[in-house]
């Protein structure tokens, strides 16, 4: 009761303290109110600059241009920082297509738990303004191999790459529309850190210490290494 | 079951600045972090051509959202619904605590953790849910640091940055079963704090997070950390709790993004943090993780208040720090001087506006006006115009002494008759710079002691400005 209360009571002073138009003329005057601008990317092509963003955010890359190269990269990554074959990814048919034996990979499907090394996740998208990618959470992805493991290795398509933040949500929009909002969406830009340490950046926090991604599909050929000067100068 | 540590009104500001200034260390602390978070701030602002631009839009977007708040709280309340949560309305502070008690005593739970978040830090909600006997740990870096040494944030979005790696160390050493280990440098003691909170995450009953932004179209909450600490409480208890205020509504997702480009920069410099999340609702039939029930506790406190008064745009501010940075009197004195929840410029607004002028009424005099804070500010609120405002009130509410009111009123009187006031001045200054002319400076003055108290008062030299002004425009007339 007390609730019901509070909330009429609270609605009842933002009312008079509102101008109460019309949703139409509210909506109108929201559209006036223009576009935000988006920072200019670093580099032309969207592979370069989602590589370059990357690397800024403390992350590690890998380029390949088919699914037998992208689990080989898998392979190397694990091996060389677990050597192990193992790792979780999310039950995702794309994931549950790969060529898992062409890098001798020993994929668990499911749910990260605590203590398990490296998990991979399949990007629904990589945006070039941030070098963030994103996730849903879900049975292709819990939420959970996003967090609980030592390294986060994600898979990027090419063909999913956005250019800006807003470009992402439109195509989160679309998404939407054929099935329905997702509990959470999670645009990841590197691995966990902080600095709340005398301001000194710590990387691993609370979740994964290092965050490999691993671009996949047509890229021009020096992005890589433009991306690595761009970065490195 | 920490102590409660005891609640300082800012009422006692004026005693802490003159006992933060003693603390050495502290002060060369401080003073990096006004040299240092300014550059890492400017770096990032001066990458993005159109930040002026992007300030500009969201600054009318919040107009907007708050002109129409009504509108838009109903939008998000109706989706939020749709998407499975329960939502609930708090008047004040003990309003909300119990709302979250309720909901941690409906599911018999006794393991709570927390993300970072001011909200309930002005309810003082770990220590409500703490006397009722609940479990709860900070798990934010910064808060669990000051958790453990049972203080309050110093800043709003690095809160243990007044300690320093040697303390944060001697607490660890203190608080944690360490055996032989030493805790070398910062980067070990995240690794203890990892491996202790860890084992929280996993034996939580009951996550709180706060909310960055709130979607009003999608009903999603959008959550801005870098440690992921925010998105494990979100998603691995079984019940999560967003507990957050009004004014964090915005129309579309992408008045997020925008403000969230704001954001980031002026709080840490980077473009984007580690992790932004956007959470909807309680897990959906086909997942396999996250909660199985989830809460909106929306605290107004005093906010439809301030929207109905000439603060309305106070209730722009994102949250990022960028004034404190900036703040002389922020860096000289430190975040715990304030004596309140919120500190700095944007602190020294609403403190009064959320408690009473009463209480607070030293806080609106913590400003040199010099202007950087309303520079810096990502929604460009004018918050020097607002302190102003604010020592206007306290003036017209007769909380300043009658004396200085009696010299205030004076003083308006005479800048009110120009001829009288230059013709007074162009006796006295002269007088002045007469008496003044051996020391070049004053160590008392009549009637301004409480300026010649903390230093010496410069004798004037010579003349007054308009003395100067017009005898020089009558040389340059002359040479022409």
């Amino acid at each position: 009761m007390a609730q019901d209360s509070a909330r009429t009571e609270l609605m009842g002073k933002l009312q008079r303290a509102c101008q109460n138009a019309q949703p139409a003329r509210i909506y109108a005057e929201l559209n006036s109110l223009g576009e935000a601008p988006s920072p200019t990317l670093p580099a032309s092509s969207l592979c370069e600059a989602f590589l370059i963003n990357v690397l800024k955010n403390q992350g590690t890359v890998a380029c390949t241009s088919n699914r037998s190269e992208a689990v080989k990269a898998v392979a190397e990554h694990l091996h060389s920082r677990f050597r192990t074959r193992k790792l979780v990814a999310g039950n995702d048919p794309r994931l549950a297509a790969m060529p898992w034996r062409d890098g001798a990979v020993l994929p668990r499907f499911g749910a990260a738990e605590h203590g398990e090394n490296a998990s991979l996740s399949y990007a629904c998208m990589g945006i070039a303004e941030t070098g963030s990618i994103v996730t849903y959470t879900g049975k292709s992805n819990p939420a959970a191999n996003n967090l609980l493991v030592e390294d986060h290795i994600v898979l990027v398509d090419t063909a999913t790459l956005v250019a800006t933040l807003d470009d992402a949500w439109t195509q989160i929009n679309k998404d939407q529309q054929e099935s329905g909002r997702p509990r959470g969406i999670n645009f990841i830009s590197g691995p966990s850190s902080t600095a709340d340490i005398e301001a000194q950046l710590v990387k691993g926090a609370h979740g994964p210490r290092s965050w490999h991604v691993i671009l996949l599909g047509e890229i021009p050929e020096d992005a890589l290494s433009n991306a690595r000067n761009a970065t490195e100068a | 079951m920490s102590n409660i540590p005891e609640e300082q009104g800012s009422a006692a500001f004026l005693g802490n600045v003159r006992d933060s200034l003693l603390e050495t260390d502290k002060v060369k602390r401080r003073d990096m972090l006004g040299l240092f978070m300014p550059l890492v701030r400017d770096a990032a602002v001066d990458q993005f051509d159109q930040f002026q631009d992007l300030r500009k839009q969201v600054k009318g977007v919040k107009q907007h959202t708050l002109d129409n708040l009504h509108h838009y709280l109903s939008q998000f309340e109706s989706e939020a619904l749709d998407n499975g949560n329960q939502v609930h309305f708090a008047r004040d502070s003990s309003e909300m605590n119990s709302i979250v008690l309720g909901i941690c005593q409906s599911h018999r739970a006794q393991r709570v953790v927390k993300g970072k978040s001011m909200v309930t830090e002005e309810t003082h909600l770990l220590h409500h849910l703490q006397r009722a006997g609940l479990s709860v740990v900070e798990t934010d870096l910064g808060e669990y640091i000051i958790q453990q040494a049972n203080e309050t944030p110093s800043h709003i979005v690095g809160p243990a940055l007044h300690k320093s790696a040697d303390e944060i160390r001697e607490l660890f050493l203190k608080k944690h079963d360490l055996g032989e280990r030493e805790l070398e440098g910062p980067t070990e003691m995240v690794a203890e704090a990892r491996s202790v909170l860890r084992e929280h995450f996993l034996s939580a009953d009951v996550g709180i997070i706060g909310a960055n932004a709130l979607i009003a179209e999608n009903g999603y909450s959008m959550l801005v950390t870098n440690e992921g600490n925010g998105d494990l409480c979100a998603n691995l208890p079984k019940v999560m709790i967003v507990c957050t205020t009004l004014d964090r509504i915005v129309p579309r997702a992408s008045d997020a993004m925008a403000a969230l480009r704001l954001l980031v920069r002026s709080a840490t410099g980077q473009p984007i943090t580690c992790y932004t999340s956007f959470y909807s609702g309680p897990r959906r039939e086909q997942d396999v993780d996250g909660p199985i029930e989830t809460h909106f506790v929306l605290l107004d406190n005093k906010r439809s208040d301030i929207l109905a008064s000439d603060y309305r745009e106070m209730l722009q501010c994102i949250r990022c720090g960028a004034c404190l940075n900036h703040c002389p009197i922020y860096i000289g004195v430190g975040g715990h001087a304030y004596g309140s929840v919120y500190m700095g410029p944007m602190g020294s607004v609403l403190t009064p506006l959320l408690d009473s002028l009463e209480e607070a009424q030293a806080l609106p005099d913590a400003c040199t006006a010099c202007g950087r804070c309303e520079e810096v500010c990502p929604s460009s609120i004018p918050l020097p115009d607002l302190l102003r405002d604010l020592r206007h009130e306290k003036n017209r509410e007769k909380l300043t002494p009658s004396r200085w009111r009696l010299g205030m009123k004076t003083h308006a009187w005479l800048l009110a008759r120009p001829r009288l006031y230059h013709t007074l001045s162009g006796i006295g200054i002269p007088v002045l710079a007469w008496l003044g002319r051996k020391k070049g400076s004053f160590k008392s003055l009549m009637l301004a002691n409480g300026w010649t108290d903390q230093r010496d008062f410069p004798a004037p030299q010579g003349k007054t400005f308009m003395q100067q002004y017009a005898a020089q425009r009558k040389a340059n007339n002359g040479s022409r």
